[in-house]
């Protein structure tokens, strides 16, 4: 009766971690060929396809992808705090509205709001803005939903009495914001600005609209190499632009418990 | 007369609808300690969110020492608040939490650290101040939030419910450490309270509260054995409640006696034994007099006590232990009743 169920989800949980980590695995290793092509098995060894990655051809996106990421999470962590503020602890009237909007990129296609982007841009006539500041200014729009989510969680889990507590001791709400409040959300600020720096530094469908060349994210930089077919250069590239999110979660989130923030829920924020 | 530590005049709150505190008078002595009693949503905790500033009243005054602070924000108030969840901050250690009033009034760090560390002593955690709060017992916490109170040397304590947390060996030493403390320390302090115990054993003065009222203001003694209302001698201890032409006689358990005849010159009844509870020392019986009126009698287990359920006895007080509360228009605290409950 019940090795049957286990047997089957055994079998999907296999199935997902074959389809998750063997492609990621089979890009890592056709980084190391010897020849000019993407082999599987890779054919001989070799660190050129690695050396060019270093290079600057690929060099200068990446670092653009970085600067780009690291002012989107500060400023999607500044913006944040003060929106999961408005929403967790006041009412007004258009809150709603509001509300909707900030998270709304959250469930709105990134291609619809890089699209929107790029021509409301151009329509106001900042056209010539395309490139970073563009960008910038897009990225922190669909990186802010995360930061206010876990912003606004880390508030409600704050137990109600620390800052009347702060107040009676003399504190003025300045001080209770700056001894009490901001230290105890904390966590909940870095672990929105590290989602704001993976999504900012994984996206490719508004940064295609906005970008431009020399002002180019590494997302669309190995998109665009992809029209000369999947060199191993590529492999190594991938495996660079994956390997940099995924140590700043391994590092920050053992930091902050970034755990607590992906899978808790709610009411509000 | 010295000016009180703490004088309310008419004060009121309202939350829509509902007064939740309507218009209470209430003056605190120095060094006095005065607890408002009641049960859940009298306005209590209110009437204290208002003296410590965390509410604006609707009407009427607090001066604290003489002077108006209506108007004052929480943090200008001068008040030692301990919170019943305690609220330290738990990204503090122990002596951080304690020298934070401190350090809010920019006192130098070396008489921080010196009065954080006399605080420590006086609520018995010395060597403790290094810990985080959730590295400490309840008990300990409560202590530190009581240090971290008063080490500002606070014009007035105010105690919200603190040992309605803790178990109940460790409320009762708290109890007792708390009212020493604060009798050595001479500060006045308001303590709020729905445990009729914890308000008999550490008040000077207990004000009973009920639909946003002060039912009866008076001393632990005057507010059990000489209760105003019917209410007051209800909430506070058992009571027997016996009807008569001119309002409701109340007689203590332990002053209702049993007997096979009645002495002379005392109230008596006719009464048959329904139930005897062995409580160890003491012994509770359940009785029910001839008009069927239920009756509760508390004897000593001084090993004279013969009686078991079934029997029928004599029970007798003597005329004063019977306090006769007159009756007296009553309507108006039942409809405002309604409302509060309505509301919440």
């Amino acid at each position: 009766m019940r090795t049957m169920p286990w047997l089957s989800l055994k079998m999907v949980v296999a199935a997902v971690y074959v389809f998750m980590l063997g492609p990621i695995l089979i890009t890592a290793s056709v980084a190391f060929n010897a020849t000019e092509r993407s082999y599987f098995p890779p054919r001989g060894f070799s660190l050129q396809w690695w050396e060019a990655a270093f290079g600057p051809q690929w060099m200068q996106p990446l670092v653009f992808s970085l600067q780009l990421a690291s002012l989107t999470a500060v400023i999607s962590a500044a913006a944040g705090i003060p929106l999961a503020f408005a929403f967790q602890r006041y009412e007004f009237p258009g809150k709603a509205i509001v509300r909707a909007i900030t998270l709304g990129p959250l469930i709105l296609p990134t291609l619809v709001t890089g699209i929107a982007l790029l021509q409301f841009l151009s329509l106001i006539g900042l056209g010539r803005w395309m490139g970073f500041w563009a960008l910038l200014i897009g990225h922190v729009v669909i990186c802010l939903p995360f930061s206010v989510r876990t912003i606004a969680v880390s508030l409600q889990a704050m137990p109600g009495n620390l800052e009347p507590a702060a107040a009676s001791l003399g504190a003025t709400p300045f001080a209770v914001l700056r001894h009490v409040t901001l230290p105890l959300i904390a966590p909940g600020t870095m672990a929105g600005m590290i989602f704001a720096f993976v999504h900012s530094f994984d996206d490719v469908n508004l940064s295609l609209f906005i970008a431009r060349p020399g002002e180019r994210p590494l997302t669309v930089a190995i998109l665009g190499f992809l029209d000369f077919g999947f060199a191993p250069t590529l492999a190594a590239v991938s495996i660079l632009s994956m390997l940099i999110p995924l140590a700043l979660v391994a590092l920050f989130g053992r930091l902050v418990g970034i755990g607590d923030f992906l899978y808790q829920e709610t009411g509000h924020g | 007369m010295a000016e009180p530590a703490l004088q309310l005049v008419s004060l009121t709150k309202r939350f829509g609808a509902a007064t939740v505190v309507d218009a209470i008078d209430l003056a605190v002595a120095p060094g006095e300690f005065v607890t408002l009693l009641g049960p859940s949503g009298c306005g209590k905790t209110t009437t204290l969110n208002m003296v410590a500033g965390f509410l604006a009243p609707d009407g009427g005054a607090i001066r604290l020492q003489g002077k108006p602070v209506e108007s004052l924000p929480p943090f200008r108030r001068d008040l030692g608040l301990v919170f019943q969840d305690y609220a330290l901050f738990p990204h503090m250690s122990v002596a951080e939490n304690v020298g934070f009033g401190l350090r809010m009034r920019r006192v130098p760090r070396a008489e921080i650290a010196r009065r954080v560390s006399d605080a420590l002593a006086l609520v018995q955690l010395v060597g403790l101040g290094e810990r985080r709060p959730l590295q400490l017992s309840g008990g300990q916490r409560q202590r530190v939030a009581l240090a971290r109170a008063l080490v500002i040397q606070p014009a007035m304590l105010l105690l919200d419910e603190p040992l309605s947390n803790l178990d109940l060996k460790l409320r009762e030493e708290m109890r007792v450490e708390i009212s020493m403390l604060q009798r050595r320390l001479g500060i006045a302090t308001i303590f709020v309270t729905h445990d009729q115990g914890e308000a008999l054993t550490m008040s000077d003065r207990i004000a009973v509260m009920r639909a946003g009222r002060i039912e009866q203001i008076g001393t632990p003694s005057e507010i059990y054995e000489r209760p105003a209302t019917r209410f007051v001698a209800g909430f506070i201890g058992t009571a027997n409640l016996i009807e008569a032409a001119d309002g409701a006689a109340v007689i203590r358990p332990e002053r209702l006696h049993l007997a096979s005849q009645a002495p002379s010159g005392v109230r008596s009844w006719q009464v048959q034994i329904e139930h005897v509870a062995y409580i160890g020392p003491r012994l509770e019986l359940r009785l029910r007099a001839a008009d069927g009126t239920r009756l509760m009698a508390e004897l000593v287990n001084d090993g004279t006590a013969h009686w078991s359920a079934g029997d029928a006895a004599v029970a007798w007080c003597r005329g004063e232990d019977a306090w006769v509360i007159p009756d007296g228009p009553a309507p108006r605290e039942a409809v405002k009743e309604l409302q509060v409950t309505s509301s919440a």
